[in-house]
């Protein structure tokens, strides 16, 4: 059994109530011939509600994470959570993204790890990639940086954590690993 | 006590790898008793790249993303955009990015059952595969000009349009993989030591696959149902009733071993016949760009606020791109790009667990199947001190399917 993108965010609405912040069902139409629409949830809830907003997502129905992704916007950082439930039935998987502002002060997230293992890959790249701490992930290894990457930089950020000096800062950081390995080519 | 394990490095640069990856393996005797996967090697900072250039930069740009499927990400760039721009592709437009799309899954699959063929040890066999994957290269570079890199997709549409010579030359090309599979499945699933060589190697339930996310032809060979094309359609996969290949339709069960997913890639390249036909039956007339003005292009996402998520079944399982253009910029501002390998990796770890060292060329070859042929050596000795290099896992490989050979009865 199905459900359609309304009754998904009527369940949503009913374990979250007011953490749903704002909300848009999108439709599109697809298809020449016999043109039908179909339709994805965007909303944006309070990341005090993160962890119970994709336990209801998990509820409903085993979910397929598309992505995570994430955008510095100044003062907060918007997160990005795709996914998609009720996939392997034809014309019926609702894609349900989700947007909470983190703000720089705490950048925290609990990992959902727990609930999907193969959600990891995406955790570390975010972690690496914009400076997020997620609570409870326990492989905290790069995933594409160099293992010598300088701390406290991170690619996708658009302030001062940002890359606009990376060559310097990745240079000086050779050069610290020759110093440690002894003049050794490092 | 002397040592009992030793330990293999794999990578990153390997013969069964496209990109360059390193897989650590600790061994016992035969058996892999611990595994480390290590990516990273070949991250070119693209999405960085694409959210500092227009849009049509950027989608270009996407296509070089991967160097095989190079179809695939620009796909799911255009769909994702005319989302998020509000544009239409005109229909004929729509129909002729499904019948390149599926071509070059027929190409992909083709190339990846050569690639397994030659893990396995049947060298034979990948050339005659790659020579029969010649013909639908040929009809690619005759329909775009490029045998590769084909730049044929463009936001509201495609580049070039389909003559009356590519439409019979794709009719000519149709009824010869009809033939051509058939015979491959008949070497592929009838062959006992290709199927006692890839039987409950790199197995994985479905529940596995659920929890570890992966996609495409790893996923339906464990028994699940997920098909972009079938899930939420776009051009003109939605005129169809598109329906996810799976081996329980097929023989009855989903164990979701290498076998399973040989059988998978097969029949998917008879689907991909089936829909390439049916698009040329039914390809409407008309025009093939919504805006065939690229300024007045860029313009218009220069003034258009808006974002989506465009996704795509590629031939290795979906690719899903997420834009954010934010009215300011001609270009995306925000991009994030999902590959399949990139979930299908995860399921490394817990297939190379158990297996044997044998088996290690099956398992990295089969979700990804592409040979950068570049066959360096790596020194490593083991406790006696015998040295281990790539040679010597496919020599491995290559004995354990002779070995049954002899065992099965089909070579003396």
């Amino acid at each position: 059994m199905t459900l359609t993108a309304e009754e998904i965010l009527e369940r949503l609405k009913e374990k979250l109530g007011d953490a749903i912040l704002n909300y848009e069902i999108k439709e599109y139409k697809m298809g020449v011939k016999r043109p039908r629409t179909y339709q994805e949830i965007w909303m944006e809830i309070n990341k005090d509600a993160f962890r119970k907003a994709v336990e209801a997502i998990f509820e409903i129905d085993y979910p397929h994470l598309h992505f995570i992704a994430g955008e510095d916007v100044g003062e907060v950082i918007k997160m990005i959570y795709s996914f998609g439930v009720f996939h392997s039935h034809p014309w019926g998987e609702v894609s349900i993204v989700m947007k909470l502002d983190l703000p720089k002060s705490n950048l925290v997230l609990p990992t959902i790890t727990d609930l999907m293992i193969g959600a990891e890959t995406n955790e570390r790249e975010i972690r690496e990639m914009l400076g997020i701490e997620f609570e409870g992930l326990k492989n905290k290894r790069h995933l594409f940086l160099p293992d010598d990457w300088p701390e406290g930089k991170y690619p996708w950020r658009r302030d001062e954590y940002g890359v606009e000096d990376m060559i310097k800062h990745t240079h000086k950081s050779v050069k610290e690993i020759r110093k440690q390995r002894g003049g050794q080519n490092g | 006590m002397a040592k009992t394990t030793y330990y293999v490095p794999i990578g990153p640069i390997h013969p069964a790898l496209k990109e360059p990856i390193r897989v650590e393996a600790e061994v016992e005797g035969e058996k892999i008793v611990k595994v480390d996967v290590k990516r990273g090697f070949a991250h070119r900072g693209i999405e960085y790249m694409g959210m500092k250039r227009n849009a049509i930069q950027t989608l270009y740009l996407s296509e070089r993303i991967c160097g095989i499927c190079s179809i695939s990400h620009p796909y799911a760039f255009v769909i994702g955009s005319e989302k998020a721009l509000g544009i239409e592709a005109p229909p004929r437009a729509q129909y002729i990015r499904t019948i390149i799309a599926e071509l070059e899954r027929i190409h992909s699959h083709i190339l990846w059952l050569g690639v397994i063929a030659h893990e396995i040890g049947f060298d034979p066999l990948l050339f005659w595969t790659w020579k029969g994957r010649e013909k639908v290269l040929d009809i690619l570079e005759a329909i775009t000009g490029n045998r590769i890199n084909y730049s044929m997709y463009m936001i509201g549409g495609v580049r070039r349009d389909l003559k009356e010579s590519h439409i019979k030359a794709l009719r000519d090309m149709i009824t010869y993989y009809w033939e051509f599979t058939e015979h491959m499945k008949e070497v592929f699933l009838s062959d006992p030591v290709y199927k006692a060589r890839t039987r409950g190697v790199a197995q994985l339930s479905k529940e596995m696959a659920l929890k570890f996310n992966v996609v495409g032809p790893t996923a339906r060979a464990a028994g699940l149902r997920m098909d972009i094309r079938q899930d939420i359609p776009y051009d003109a996969y939605a005129d169809m009733d598109i329906k996810a290949v799976v081996p329980q339709d097929i023989v009855g069960e989903a164990r979701g071993d290498a076998y399973d997913i040989t059988m998978v890639r097969l029949y998917e390249i008879e689907q991909s016949l089936d829909i390439i036909e049916f698009c040329l039956d039914n390809l409407p007339e008309g025009k093939i760009l919504a805006i065939p003005n690229y300024v007045a292009l860029l313009n218009k996402i220069k003034k258009t606020e808006g974002e989506a998520i465009g996704a795509h079944e590629a031939p290795r399982g979906e690719v899903i791109h997420y834009f954010k253009y934010d009215g300011k910029r001609d270009g995306p501002a925000v991009w994030k790009v999902i590959a399949p390998s990139y979930n299908n990796i995860n399921s490394w770890a817990p297939l190379l667990l158990g297996a044997e060292v044998a088996d290690i060329p099956v398992v990295v070859a089969y979700i990804d199947p592409c040979m950068c042929c570049n066959d360096r050596v790596a020194v490593v000795k083991d406790s006696s001190g015998r040295i281990l290099d790539y040679s010597y896992l496919h020599k491995k490989a290559v004995e354990k399917t002779r070995k049954l050979e002899k065992e099965l009865g089909v070579r003396k």
